[in-house]
């Protein structure tokens, strides 16, 4: 339930966003995204150690030698006073220092480009699955137009297979056609075949009926008159023939 | 401030309060924690590649049980590693020369390897104490003696690096006094015990690291038995 009027109406209390040591807390939204960036490059040391800003202060009032004139007055205090005692570490310093900063001298720079080189990889990964993510949806762009593009023959398509179906019907009802007719024309030959055959049979059996009653009523009587009439007509022809000869 | 020779192993001591501990976690502070930012400076990326190294380095042997001591084994390896070089720097205190931090490392970590073995694979961590095809006249001497070779490795794990790294910080000390004192005396005859000097610091730096990874690598290799 809302607070009460004669509430509502006070100003704020105090301790809305503010620690009782007067240091606000979370009074924003946390900043999760986009973090600052990283300086490019560590601060400028010179001679490995000392930072490039000590210099720098001591510009304006000791010039350039400032520093150095500090240091090597410090060391030589530190030296006459025996505040630092030449003794046996002091060999062995100068042995590790020498070591360390040789080492450091002849393998800092590949050690640096190896740190970069495992960063570069990096950055190189991310960047090779993103482009491949880009040019992966960019072809499937070049596709989807294609298709649009298809889109577009599709009427053309469709009348071709159209007219190839039509021409599929066509020759069907043709060759159909063709055998129909042949069919009936096969029908009507026969019949066709059917009475020539009775013709020709009726035909041969009337000529072999005449022939055979023809032949029976040769009597021989008229045999013996047919032979006697044939031997005179040769004999005839035959004197009439030898002149020819 | 005139030093003898043992004073670089005595416990360091400030107005009576004991620095042990801070010398021991000092290290911890030269190794900087990733933040949560992808792509890191140059410092954090080595540390990054040399951790994943030194990881896959130690794990790959151990089967999956063993992957849970992956940290305790990585760490312990970059803690040996920072107490080693640092302590060659001059004027510094290494808390690995001290047998009682060595062993106070080895002895309960062998332990635990032990145990580990004998309570889940009871019979195969108790194999190990006869290696295969010895002649059985052999049997009873053999098992001996791998016990004590297994009973004293805790001690040997510790003494190895304590002995390797006092003998070493012992040299330079010795050596550079030669030097020191040689060189009002004969200054050529100090400048090659320079020389002998600059050799053995090369020699100890490899000694550091070699020491670290040889705990390390035993440990992990008694518990590639045992788990």
């Amino acid at each position: 339930p809302a607070a009460p009027a004669a509430l509502r109406s006070l100003p704020p209390p105090v301790a809305v966003g503010v620690l009782h040591a007067t240091r606000p807390l979370h009074t924003t939204q946390q900043h999760l995204a986009p973090l600052p960036p990283l300086p490019e490059k560590g601060g400028e040391v010179r001679h490995g150690l000392i930072p490039e800003e000590f210099f720098q202060f001591l510009y304006p009032k000791t010039g350039v030698t400032g520093p150095y004139m500090l240091g090597t007055g410090l060391l030589l205090y530190f030296l006459s006073k025996e505040i630092y005692v030449v003794n046996h570490e002091t060999v062995a310093a100068a042995c590790i220092l020498s070591v360390i900063i040789y080492g450091v001298k002849k393998y800092g720079a590949s050690v640096a480009a190896f740190a970069d080189k495992l960063n570069e990889e990096k950055v190189a990964n991310a960047l090779a699955m993103k482009n491949a993510a880009i040019k992966d949806l960019e072809t499937a762009i070049e596709e989807e137009k294609k298709e649009q593009w298809r889109l577009e023959g599709r009427s053309y398509l469709f009348d071709a297979k159209r007219n190839n179906i039509a021409m599929l019907l066509e020759t069907n009802y043709r060759e159909r056609l063709m055998m129909v007719y042949n069919e009936v024309k096969k029908r009507l030959d026969y019949q066709v075949a059917m009475q020539a055959l009775r013709r020709q049979k009726e035909q041969d059996h009337m000529i072999h009926w005449v022939e055979k009653n023809v032949v029976q009523s040769i009597t021989p009587q008229q045999q013996k008159e047919s032979i006697a009439k044939c031997i005179l007509d040769l004999k005839a022809l035959s004197k009439s023939a030898q002149a020819a000869v | 401030m005139n030093l003898s020779f043992f004073d670089q192993f005595t416990s360091p001591c400030l107005l009576g309060v004991p620095l042990i501990l801070l010398s021991t976690l000092f290290p911890a502070l030269l190794i900087p924690s990733p933040n949560n930012r992808w792509i890191t400076n140059r410092l954090t990326t080595l540390q990054l590649w040399a951790f994943h190294l030194i990881t896959k380095q130690l794990m790959s042997p151990l089967n999956k049980k063993g992957h849970k001591w992956a940290i305790i084994l990585t760490s312990l390896m970059v803690f040996l590693l920072m107490i080693n070089l640092l302590g060659l720097l001059p004027y510094t205190f290494t808390p690995t020369t001290q047998l009682s931090m060595n062993m106070a490392l080895a002895f309960p970590l062998w332990l635990a390897t032990l145990l580990t073995g004998l309570r889940n694979q009871p019979s195969i961590s108790l194999g190990h104490l006869l290696p295969e095809g010895t002649p059985t006249p052999l049997i009873p001497a053999l098992i001996l003696i791998e016990t004590t070779s297994l009973l004293i490795r805790p001690l040997a794990l510790g003494v190895r690096l304590t002995a390797n790294l006092t003998a070493g910080h012992l040299l330079i000390q010795l050596i550079s006094t030669a030097t020191t004192a040689l060189l009002h005396i004969t200054p050529m005859v100090s400048a090659l015990t320079m020389m002998i000097l600059l050799l053995l610091t090369i020699l100890e730096v490899a000694v550091a690291m070699i020491q670290a990874y040889v705990f390390v690598l035993l440990l992990s290799l008694y518990l590639q038995e045992n788990i």
